[in-house]
């Protein structure tokens, strides 16, 4: 390991030390009694990740002999996923210490599964996307089943962890099957040896059974099935978790194994991307329009969501991959937004999840109902919200990109869609009498159910000027 | 005033209310007002330009990369909308601050309104798609705002909802229409839309692009079969009814037609759907206003009515019915606001708007009452009132418009249709007005003060004023439909009398029907019943109702939440994910020859397939299960021995003894068979464990036939192994040597999976967990002898043999089969005999040691001889070796390989030993508290 390469991994490197070090802080001295401490610092660790790397810029590097990419297009990716996971944990706090839940090893796991997702990011190989993958979703298993004392969560946690097992075994066999056959795992290596019209048997299964595995990571149908029961039987916490940062590095992760490595046979995976993307998006439509418990409804919204961002990933090119990058930072503010909200739902101090609690917000807590409108609006793509924006972005990527059909899909989708996230606005303003939901909210998912709604609002001026980085990582990635 | 600030303005007027609230409603009407009038003002401004043929056009770039602008182009169609929308607007300000009760929240009403007056305002005057699709949603979302403003009625809620659910859903579908449209113009900007007509009229696309648009603005401006929800959108306060729901919002699909007519008009598709669909509105929305006795509704159905005429006129597709369409919006918005507020007016004075309650308020009321009837007479198109002028020129375009092969289709349905309006309007005069008073009105009727009747008041002198005067109305009505068709229209002329002319004769049948069938109403009962039961509110909600209930079947049916069916779901997709790949990837010709297949060697193979497939039928006998896996694993190692890797062979049948050992272990404490699952269930895992190994099998029998992509890494290693890692057994050098990283991890990882069963085993020896051990019975009665004495002799004299042979393994390992893991596996096993034939008690009283230290000084000692090569200033790990000679011994050779391999060995015997003595500690445990029980008992 050279210094150039350190330097390079620094933010990842940072982040990794500081974990360890607040696992043996943990263990010696006290355990859960320091882990609010632990948690806020991992919040400003994350933070100040995510200012060094967005705010760093300089050329396009790469360190352990290409193993490990650091161009725009990962530092636009980390970045969100930073913030994510950031906030998230910021938000979580005062569910987990009230829950009980509150142990030094929750933040740890994040900082840990966000290393993993780093790695995934700028990942230039097989090995390291092998790796990244493994300890995001390692980190992640042991999230799921944070809860031991809930069966719900137990089950969860072992359910993700089998299926995740056996996607990882096959995005493995295909690692292998494309090594086999490309006689090295770095992309670029691959990419010379995948040629248009040229691909052999062993490079087109493995290309194959690589998307299959990453398919399961961003729950795109068929691969979803794990996503409505681990939603809903996780932690909240982790549920928003769940939803926002590993969404990003995996569909990041995606987007650079097949343009780094496949970028020359773009055909040959088009086509899957496009058929996962309209099965996610009318799955999660018309899936979601029958739940009555609201995580797993986000469950199905975000299944639906990645639909959308793989419209982007669909249409390829430069538009096509930008229109990705917005998409997945918007839909990443959203989550962050509505999970804020979900995480202060509860009736006499106890978590309530079920959507009837909503009948008649709106007369208790005005604002806050006002917040979760436009958020909801946002989520189902209505005009002038945000969330148009970025579904406009990747639907007319499609329609460049000659995919006028798949375009039509998503619409037809998102109207489907549309009438779940209406009905919750529904309930909020028109509802009948019912339980009411407490009012209570902590600092923190206030300010960040209202920023979110805000920047659903606020950002049609210029999207908070994310359109010119989100380019320039689209042409780092796509050369 | 710029374009920008004249559609920010109604936005900005929108907070004033908000704000001017607290000094009273006529300050928030006033503030609202204000900043409506200044709008006004700004578009009156800009007139004399827009006469003259120009367009004002203002821009901002907002988001190029989307091709979004904020461009704004003021031309005719524009100015004459704008004026609908601001003048009506300030009307309806100063009749809502009269209107509204005391109770309700006037600050928010005004808000609501002023927002969607902004947006109607942003959907006229935008010149890009996009700007004017943000514009549109916010329309259906202040409308739904407003419809259900008073919420706490149950009308007012379904109907918003029904409202936003209708338009909003068209306007999301329109999305797909504008970016294929855009995709196909190249640009989003409606200018430059227009101007590419051709092009999109003959793109393969423009039928997509055309179906999806018109469901947009079909569902907007209420046209069959889209129409139900305005009926129910009447659950909104009048003042709102009359501004969006008559004069406004419902025109933003009528004007979204104008404004693409250019581009889209003129292709069979265009005539057939657009002129039917408006015809059909046309004549359903007559006839079901005919029989309606609420009248909002009947005016709601009339406007459903009468934007199917204009809908229909801009399916026609020739200049004159164009110009016919926009004179026929201006008209409609006229006297339909003024009905609609005269509606208001009654309701307000005399608590009902049920026309079968009412009759007789002519001397009563008597203002309202001239000032309905004019409105009403025009929209009867009685001549004199700008009405008539309009519908005069759409009789007139109908009558030489060919229609399915004939002339006279369209005009014999247009005629009906105006028949059966001017029916319901004179209905709608009679009953209300005319006839005797009745003593049962629910409050004693009287005209209002000037605060409700001056907005329908104007109104109506625009009514009468065009209908007197037409040819003042002509520059904006010209200007208007220049700007639709896109050519000069300044020359037209309107006029009341044009000579005896078809429309002419047409028109008077249409006037006297209407009056025959005013007097034929009563015959006519059957029909509304008939009507009314084809009520599309009902067909509505079965479709929500049964798409509800399918949807949720579909997920229940989908997400059980059984784990098998997910991973059955998993395997399945991975498996048709492979077929396709070998379906549609090029072969190539076999390149290898196939090797000879000898008895032996089948009956091998044989033997493992059976295995594998008695594997799924019988795993529910788990000790059987546990067989046929050794059976596999066993002929998996014969395999490796027959094709030449004996280090693999060793490992794989030490692995195999290990894990069969740990597992009956496990398989102690739970049921000796599984649940019984159907049978379809098992055929169904059976299936798919079969395709999947066959698949597998499939694609490696191919791999093998041809030869390889790329050159294999093996050479290397042959090269390198003796010269570089000091060993002629290749295998042992990856290990310790290239790969010497992944086996330190992999001991790491081994380490911690046993100290995890470890701490596993010692929670369920604590409380409570150890209530539940204790309370454990086993589902088997246990052998007599749990120490069988040949066993227990056997393996005592077997150890001694089995722990030299360990040492020998390790000690060759490096350049013959063998090797640390193999030698660790091998002490292992010996050790577990012990364990299994002299009981726990008996092994741990001599065998001392402690496990974890074990584990700990295996991955210190590899850890520390990695470290080692540091100092001699090379990387992590690299391996050194040399030959040395002791006096009585032969030259050997020593590595620093074999210290890491020391560690591979030890840490594999702590961890093996740590998971055996843990779960057998368990074990113990129990049967120890059973025996208790036993003597006790």
């Amino acid at each position: 390991m050279t210094y150039a390469d350190f330097s390079t991994i620094l933010p990842e490197f940072a982040l990794l030390v500081f974990a360890m070090a607040a696992l043996l802080a943990g263990v010696w001295t006290g355990k859960d009694a320091r882990a609010g401490l632990i948690l806020w610092l991992s919040v400003a660790m994350l933070l100040s990740a995510a200012a060094v790397i967005g705010l760093g810029g300089g050329p396009a590097r790469s360190a352990f002999g290409g193993m490990f990419i650091d161009d725009g297009y990962a530092r636009f990716a980390k970045v969100i996923a930073l913030l994510a996971a950031a906030a998230v944990l910021a938000m979580s706090a005062d569910y987990l210490a009230r829950r009980g839940l509150m142990r030094f090893e929750y933040p740890i796991l994040v900082l840990l599964a966000v290393v993993g997702m780093m790695m995934m990011i700028s990942a230039g190989d097989l090995m390291a996307l092998y790796m990244g993958l493994e300890l995001q979703s390692l980190s992640l298993y042991v999230m799921a089943a944070m809860r031991r004392d809930s069966a719900k969560s137990t089950e969860a946690g072992l359910k993700y962890f089998v299926l995740g097992a056996l996607s990882s075994g096959i995005l493995l066999y295909g690692a292998s099957l494309v090594y086999g056959f490309a006689g090295t795992t770095s992309f670029a290596g691959i990419l010379s040896v995948a040629q248009e019209g040229h691909l052999s048997l062993g490079l087109l299964f493995g290309l194959v059974f690589l998307v299959t595995g990453l398919a399961f990571k961003v729950s795109a149908v068929p691969f979803h099935m794990w996503a409505p029961d681990v939603y809903e039987g996780s932690p909240t916490p982790v549920t928003a978790f769940f939803a926002t940062a590993p969404k990003v590095a995996a569909m990041t992760l995606f987007a650079r194994l097949v343009y780094d490595a496949f970028g020359n046979v773009v055909g040959d995976w088009t086509q899957i991307v496009a058929l996962l993307a309209v099965t996610s998006m009318f799955l999660g439509a018309v899936a979601a329009i029958g739940q009555k418990n609201i995580k797993r409804l986000m469950a199905y919204s975000s299944i639906g969501h990645m639909g959308f961002a793989l419209v982007g990933l669909a249409s390829g090119g430069v538009q096509g991959v930008q229109a990705m990058l917005l998409y997945m930072a918007i839909y990443v503010t959203m989550n962050v937004g509505t999970f804020a909200f979900i995480l202060s739902m509860e009736r006499d101090g106890a978590p309530v999840t079920d959507i009837a609690a909503l009948n008649l917000y709106a007369k208790r807590a005005p604002l806050k109902a006002l917040a979760v409108l436009v958020l909801m609006f946002s989520l189902a793509g209505v005009p002038p919200m945000l969330g148009f924006f970025a579904k406009f972005a990747v639907l007319s990527a499609a329609v460049n990109a000659g995919m006028a059909w798949l375009a039509v899909l998503g619409v037809i989708a998102s109207v489907i869609g549309a009438y779940y996230y209406i009905r919750i606005v529904y309930l909020m303003y028109f509802g009948t009498e019912g339980e009411a939901l407490d009012t209570r909210m902590p600092a923190p998912q206030w300010l960040l159910l209202m920023g979110s709604a805000l920047v659903m609002v606020v950002g049609i001026a210029n999207l908070f000027g994310l359109e010119a980085p989100a380019l320039a990582a689209a042409q780092a990635l796509v050369q | 005033m710029s374009l920008l600030l004249i559609v920010i303005l109604p936005f900005l007027g929108a907070l004033l209310p908000a704000v001017l609230i607290r000094s009273g409603r006529g300050m928030a009407a006033a503030g609202a007002g204000l900043a409506t009038a200044a709008a006004l003002a700004g578009v009156l401004a800009h007139l004399p330009r827009v006469f003259a043929g120009e367009a004002v056009v203002a821009r901002l770039d907002w988001l190029p990369a989307l091709g979004l602008s904020a461009s704004f182009r003021l031309d005719g169609l524009a100015a004459l909308f704008a004026i609908l929308i601001l003048g009506i607007g300030l009307l309806i300000l100063f009749y809502a601050r009269y209107y509204l009760a005391k109770a309700d929240p006037a600050g928010r009403f005004f808000t609501y309104l002023m927002l969607f007056q902004g947006a109607m305002l942003g959907i006229v005057l935008s010149d890009n798609i996009l700007l004017l699709l943000i514009f549109w949603e916010l329309t259906s979302l202040s409308s739904f705002l407003l419809i259900g403003y008073w919420s706490h009625r149950p009308d007012a809620r379904a109907g918003a909802v029904m409202a936003l659910v209708v338009t909003a859903t068209g306007g999301l579908v329109m999305i797909a229409g504008m970016l294929v449209l855009g995709g196909i113009a190249g640009s989003y900007e409606i200018s430059q839309i227009v101007k590419a007509g051709p092009a999109i009229r003959d793109s393969g696309l423009y039928p997509l692009a055309l179906g999806l648009i018109l469901l947009g603005a079909f569902t907007k401006s209420a046209q069959f079969p889209f129409h139900f929800w305005l009926p129910r959108a009447m659950a909104a306060p009048t003042p709102v009814s009359a501004y969006l729901h008559s004069a406004t919002m419902v025109k933003a699909g009528v004007f979204l037609l104008a404004r693409l007519w250019p581009a889209l008009s003129g292709t069979p598709e265009w005539f057939y759907v657009v002129t039917t669909v408006g015809l059909v509105t046309m004549l359903w929305g007559a006839s079901v206003a005919l029989f309606r006795t609420d009248l909002k509704a009947l005016l709601a159905y009339s406007t459903v009515s009468h934007l199917g005429l204009i809908v229909m006129l801009l399916g026609f597709g020739s200049k004159a019915a164009a110009l016919a369409a926009v004179f026929h919006v201006l008209n409609h918005a006229s006297f339909k606001a003024a009905l609609f507020l005269s509606a208001g007016i009654i309701e307000h004075e005399t608590g009902t708007r049920d026309i079968d309650r009412l009759g007789g308020l002519r001397r009563l009321m008597p203002l309202t009452f001239a000032l309905a009837t004019l409105a009403a007479l025009s929209m009867a198109g009685v001549p004199l009132l700008n009405g008539f002028l309009s519908k005069e020129m759409m009789l007139e375009e109908a009558a030489h418009t060919t229609y399915l092969g004939g002339v006279w289709v369209l005009a014999a349905l247009t005629t009906l249709g105006a028949l059966i309006s001017a029916g319901y309007s004179f209905r709608l005069i009679v009953l209300t007005f005319l006839g005797q008073e009745r003593e049962d009105y629910p409050t004693k009727p009287h005209d209002p003060a000037i605060g409700l009747w001056l907005a329908p008041a104007l109104l109506v002198a625009v009514v009468v004023v065009v209908g007197l005067f037409p040819a003042l109305a002509r520059p904006l009505v010209a200007a208007a439909a220049g700007a639709v068709v896109g050519a000069d229209m300044s020359g037209v002329v309107l006029k009341i009398w044009h000579g005896l002319t078809p429309a002419l004769a047409m028109s008077a049948i249409a006037l006297a029907g209407g009056a025959l069938l005013l007097t034929q109403a009563r015959r006519l009962q059957w029909a509304g019943v008939a009507l009314a039961r084809l009520s599309a509110p009902a067909v509505y909600a079965a479709i929500m109702t049964g798409a509800e209930a399918g949807a949720r079947r579909l997920s229940a049916a989908l997400h059980d939440g059984a784990m098998a069916r997910s991973l059955a779901a998993l395997v399945l997709v991975a498996l048709a994910a492979g077929g396709w790949a070998f379906a549609s990837a090029g072969l190539g010709p076999e390149t290898r020859a196939m090797l000879p297949v000898p008895p032996v060697v089948a009956v091998g193979w044989l033997a493992l397939i059976v295995a594998s497939l008695w594997l799924p039928f019988l795993h529910r006998d788990r000790l059987l299960a546990l067989v046929l896996i050794g059976i596999i694993g066993l002929m998996v190692s014969i395999g490796f021995i027959y094709l030449s890797a004996p280090d693999l062979a060793l490992t794989q049948i030490t692995v195999e003894v290990v894990t069969v050992v740990l597992m009956l272990l496990a398989l102690n404490f739970l049921p000796k068979q599984s649940i019984a699952e159907p049978f379809a269930l098992r055929a169904r895992d059976a299936g798919l464990a079969s395709a999947a190994g066959l698949g597998v099998g499939a694609l490696i029998y191919a791999l093998m036939r041809r030869d390889f992509a790329a050159p294999t890494i093996s050479a290397y290693h042959v090269e390198n192994a003796y010269s570089g890692g000091g060993g002629t057994n290749i295998v042992n050098v990856i290990l310790v040597d290239f790969r010497g990283y992944d086996t330190f991890g992999e001991i790491i990882v081994l380490g911690i999976a046993a100290l995890v069963i470890f701490a596993l085993a010692d929670v369920m020896l604590r409380r409570p967990a150890l209530r539940r051990l204790i309370a454990w019975t086993p589902d088997q009665p246990r052998a007599g002898d749990a120490h069988p004495l040949m066993l227990v002799v056997t393996t005592r004299l077997v150890l001694p043999v089995a722990l030299m042979v360990g040492v020998y393994i390790f000690l060759r390992g490096h350049n013959a089969p063998g090797g640390g893991f193999v030698a660790g596996l091998v002490v292992s096993i010996a050790l577990v005999m012990q364990y299994m034939a002299s009981g726990l008690a008996w092994a741990e009283a001599r065998l001392r040691f402690d496990y974890h230290a074990l584990i700990g000084a295996g991955v210190l000692i590899a850890g520390l001889t990695g470290i080692g090569a540091w100092f001699a200033g090379r990387p992590f790990l690299t391996s050194a070796f040399g030959y040395v000679t002791l006096p009585p011994l032969e030259k050997f050779e020593l590595a620093t390989a074999m210290a890491f391999d020391l560690g591979v060995f030890l840490t594999v015997v702590g961890a093996v030993m740590l998971a055996l003595a843990s779960l057998s500690r368990l074990s113990h445990r129990a049967h120890h508290d059973e025996r208790k029980r036993g003597e006790t008992g």
